[in-house]
């Protein structure tokens, strides 16, 4: 008779068993984006949108609430103070948060490491990229060039600023920076009239300009996709520690390009459920199909990868943060 | 590349493909009738559908959608004062006056004539400037942008009322828009410019939230005080004949038509301008078609020529949008970005591709944008009736209803309370500046200029630094930027001359 | 009474572009030249449409725009006026207390009643239609998120 004891004791722990794992049928799970539709971070927050149902328990339905402003500031604040951490809302903004978090910026209500981390859905590479006409083939004769090369950018904060910023201040390449294009394509077409030589950026974002010969890949940073292995790393080139370090803060959040939070005190069980369906999501043949499509590449970095590597940024030495918001300000 | 066009043609007309565009029709109808709620947002909720569609169907989708949100958004405008859209606020000044004499009829039979005119010419532009796409969209560079920026700027004396005095209050509120547009942070140093220290404004004041406040409150208001339907004691009349009035009127005043779907498609080709300019400069040069002073003062009062000309305008730009879009990638305004995007959830890459391997496919956007417009237009003159009832409804009914669409169009685009309390304030704004008699489509044109016209002077001059102001193209847009500031002067010099 | 608007308007814009003039004083040249370019000009603009507005009999030619409608006597225009302008600032108090999905029949309902003097029935009705509408629209069909407002939240510990 035992086994049937067995069998009841089983029968009567399978419910709370079952209770313990987070189930989310019949339920509806809200993405918050800090931008408006439109851009990179929302096109991959609607693309998790359509495939993380199938590997969420209960399949829910998953949607997509643009909430713009601040930068995305708006948004962080929003999941770190209102949302409720009960797993139906997720939340992904601008990579460069932290750095708005480490500069002080006013506003910021909200401490990175202590959001309940996904992980990052891709990796983001950026390069500069300047006309195929110029003369100058690769990084070395770039750095060797007489005359001034001209690079369009959005405007401080964005990486089509910062980044050439950087090489120009901290590495002395003749580079004239002139911002105000209202978008990345802007600068593109800029390219094409020859008022500006070239553009940094994220590497999926040039990498259709490439593809058609309008630009070449000169300089990457940290951060790499494939393809761009063999192009120099603009920090390689640092004269100095701290300009190495500057250089290596600002691309930190790189590895971290499409973050996705759970508001802080999320249960962990509810965590470990997202972690495992975003990394599902990413590995799915039909999201990688989808996701070819619309030329982005997805990759899971893990909630716990992402943490440490805050965790790093965050706990710059002051000396060294003080330098860094000489160059870089936090915005767009 | 004749072949190509009738090749498009036959893509369209498949039976999946027309039933796609039909759906989209459908959903852009009533995305133009609410207000607030902008082509934009649906778009990007639109965008998960078509992935697994082919290129044509989901093209013929999103474009269907998106060419009639233009027309339908011009009625909501007319009927209830209400921008139905960013792009369909001007008609307001004149469409509404109408409605309120109980014309809704012939201002809708106007304007939706006119948007017929204005898409068939916007897609005739597309289709035969795809020759010259590329060199023509390359001669505008900053300097040149700065320049047309000037250009809108410059239809400010159009829009003022005449004589000294009223140039100074034209002037006022244009100046007041080009200030408002400086809230945010700004491209150059970085730093956070009249954002009262709140995180909202950071990125600047939005123009949905402005415009339906702007409009839309002053316009409620009014309504309540009133206490009357929309047409008030004004009999509605037999609407069928007052609509096919106003058809008729498009083709009195034919070549204003023409020139204003010009004027829309050329903002539309030009990227960087963004959608809402077209508008307000097809109602200024409207205006200047007065040939008395007395005729001038008949707009805003429900001159048939206020409604056509921004009507023609809002249409045509679309065709002219697609270009930047598909020839270079560059989009020229929200809804574009976003259609580009649908490009590359297809395999598409928007380029010189789409001009030649492609081009099919590109006639075939060309088609369906004239055909959803014929389609909405007759469909909106079988429902015409129906709308133009709705000027009859007591007041105190649609109040409600109208305030409902309004504060949820404004609080839908950013998911923030604080988009309605903007709504509230330039509802006060637009009220006051009513009362004071001081006009409103100034404001509107400094605020959508001024980021434009600062950031591409700056590049000019970062660029090219003097040289850019002798540029030929640059030299031409000065001189028509005066043209158009001293028009109403010469205009008036003219009919004193002509009385003496 | 549109020359004492005028006034108030112009006033106001003379203060509101002080302050900003006087705000961008301190920003580095880039970010200083056009609010300067364009401060200065409005100040004295507003100033100029200021002293018209004190000093002149006439009042100028309106402009190309919407004119409120006439033909009530002014008590009858100003208490309705504010009549109006209460039921908008009601209508945010009461999203922001209980959110749209609450606030949105409630005022449709009030109204009615209040303000149309409709009967009960014919409220109902209408509040019941415009409530299917909204619900059917932005929630089911284009899955637009409305929060809940401040007292629900308040009153589920959140």
């Amino acid at each position: 008779m035992k086994w049937k004891l067995a069998l009841i004791a089983a029968l009567a722990v399978l419910p709370l068993v079952a209770a313990a794992q987070p189930n989310f049928a019949g339920k509806t799970v809200t993405v918050v984006v800090g931008y408006k539709p439109g851009g990179g971070y929302d096109a991959t927050a609607r693309l998790l949108a359509r495939h993380l149902p199938d590997h969420l328990p209960g399949k829910p339905t998953v949607i997509v609430q643009n909430m713009p402003g601040g930068n995305s500031i708006i948004a962080a604040n929003h999941m770190y103070n209102v949302a409720k951490p009960d797993g139906l809302t997720i939340g992904t903004f601008n990579r460069n948060l932290p750095i708005a978090q480490l500069t002080r910026v006013q506003g910021v209500k909200y401490d990175m490491t202590k959001f309940a981390w996904i992980g990052s859905a891709a990796n983001e590479a950026t390069i500069l990229a300047i006309r195929n006409d110029l003369p100058y083939k690769n990084f070395d004769e770039l750095r060797r060039a007489k005359e001034q090369v001209v690079i369009g950018s959005t405007g401080p904060g964005a990486n089509t600023h910062d980044f050439p910023l950087l090489l120009k201040d901290l590495l002395g390449l003749k580079l004239k920076i002139v911002s105000g294009y209202s978008s990345s394509a802007d600068i593109m077409l800029a390219i094409e009239r020859k008022e500006v030589d070239g553009r940094a950026g994220s590497y999926t974002s040039l990498k259709p300009f490439i593809d058609r010969k309008l630009v070449r890949p000169i300089v990457r940073a940290r951060s790499t996709e494939a393809g761009l292995e063999q192009l120099p790393i603009d920090e390689s080139f640092a004269p100095t520690p701290r300009a190495k370090a500057i250089m290596a803060l600002r691309s930190a959040p790189e590895v971290i390009a499409r973050p996705y939070v759970l508001p802080p005190g999320t249960p962990a069980d509810i965590v470990k459920v997202y972690r495992d369906a975003f990394a599902a999501t990413i590995k799915d043949p039909a999201t990688v199909a989808d996701a070819n499509k619309a030329q982005f590449d997805l990759d899971y970095t893990s909630g716990e990868e992402a943490v440490r590597i805050l965790k790093e940024v965050l706990s710059q030495p002051k000396d060294i943060v003080d330098e860094f918001s000489k160059y870089i300000k936090f915005g767009e | 590349m004749l072949e190509a066009l009738l090749e498009g043609l036959l893509l369209v007309l498949q039976w999946k493909p027309f039933a796609f565009m039909l759906a989209g029709i459908g959903i852009g109808f009533w995305v133009g009738l609410l207000p607030g709620i902008g082509g934009a947002t649906t778009l990007a909720l639109m965008l998960p559908f078509i992935y697994n569609m082919q290129p044509v169907e989901a093209f013929a989708f999103l474009l269907g959608m998106h060419s009639v949100v233009a027309t339908t958004g011009d009625v909501t405008s007319i009927l209830f004062g209400v921008p139905g859209e960013a792009t369909t606020a001007a008609i307001i000044l004149d469409g509404h006056a109408m409605a309120k004499k109980g014309e809704a009829g012939r201002a809708l039979g106007a304007a939706l004539a006119s948007s017929l005119v204005g898409a068939l010419i916007g897609a005739a532009a597309l289709a035969l400037a795809i020759p010259i796409v590329r060199p023509l969209v390359l001669t505008f560079g900053s300097p040149e942008l700065f320049m047309l920026a000037i250009v809108g700027l410059a239809f400010i004396a159009s829009l003022s009322a005449q004589g000294a005095r009223g140039m100074v209050r034209g002037f006022l509120a244009g100046g007041l828009g080009l200030f408002l547009a400086m809230v945010g942070q700004d491209p150059q140093a970085g730093i956070a410019r009249f954002t009262l220290d709140t995180l909202y404004l950071w990125q600047g004041l939005d123009l949905v939230p402005v415009l339906v406040g702007l409009f839309a409150i002053p316009e409620i208001i009014d309504l309540v005080v009133r206490g009357t339907s929309i047409a008030g004691d004004a009999p509605v009349g037999r609407v069928s004949r007052g609509a096919l009035e106003g058809v008729k009127d498009v083709f009195r005043h034919f070549w204003l038509t023409i020139r204003c779907s010009l004027i829309g498609t050329f903002i539309g080709i030009t990227p960087g301008l963004g959608g809402a300019v077209a508008q307000w400069m097809a109602y200024g040069h409207a205006t200047q078609s007065a040939r008395t002073p007395e005729e001038r003062k008949g707009f805003g009062q429900g001159d048939v020529r206020g409604v056509i000309g921004p009507g023609a305008a809002c249409n045509s730009k679309e065709g002219g949008a697609l270009i930047p879009t598909i020839a270079f990638g560059v989009p020229g305004s929200t809804s574009m970005a976003i259609l580009r995007g649908g490009f590359f959830l297809l395999g598409l890459v928007p380029g010189p591709d789409m001009l030649t391997k492609h081009l099919p496919l590109t006639f075939s956007l060309v088609w369906t944008i004239v055909l959803a417009n014929v389609i909405t237009v007759a469909a909106c003159f079988l429902l015409l009736n129906r709308l133009t009832a709705l000027t009859a409804v007591q007041g105190h009914l649609l109040v409600p209803v109208i305030l409902v669409l309004v504060f949820i169009g404004s609080y839908t685009s950013n998911s923030s309370y604080a988009d309605i309390v903007v709504t509230i304030v330039f509802g006060a704004v637009g009220y006051f500046m009513v009362v004071a008699g001081w006009p409103r489509a100034p404001l509107v044109l400094g605020l959508v200029l001024g980021k434009i016209a600062e950031n591409y002077l700056y590049i000019s001059v970062a660029r090219y630094d003097a040289g850019w102001l002798t540029r030929p193209v640059v030299l031409v847009l000065l001189a028509i930027a005066v043209g158009v500031i001293l028009y109403p002067a010469i205009q008036a010099w003219r009919a004193r001359r002509r009385h003496a | 009474m549109p020359s004492r608007t005028s006034l108030a308007l112009a006033l106001a814009i003379m203060a509101v572009s002080g302050w900003g003039v006087f705000s961008a004083l301190d920003w580095p040249w880039k970010a200083k030249l056009f609010p300067l370019v364009i401060g200065i000009p409005l100040f004295c603009l507003a100033a100029a449409e200021a002293l018209w507005a004190i000093f002149s009999k006439q009042d100028a030619a309106a402009a190309a725009d919407f004119k409120l409608s006439e033909g009530l006597e002014r008590d009858v225009v100003l208490r309705r006026t504010a009549l109006a302008a209460g039921w908008i600032i009601a209508f945010f108090v009461l999203i922001v207390l209980v959110g749209f999905p609450i606030a949105v029949p409630l005022l449709v309902f009030v109204y009615l009643k209040v303000q149309g003097r409709e009967s009960w029935l014919f409220s109902v009705i209408f509040t019941a239609v415009v409530w299917a509408l909204f619900y059917g629209l932005f929630d089911l069909l284009l899955h637009l998120h409305f929060p809940d407002g401040w007292l629900l939240s308040w009153s589920s510990g959140g």
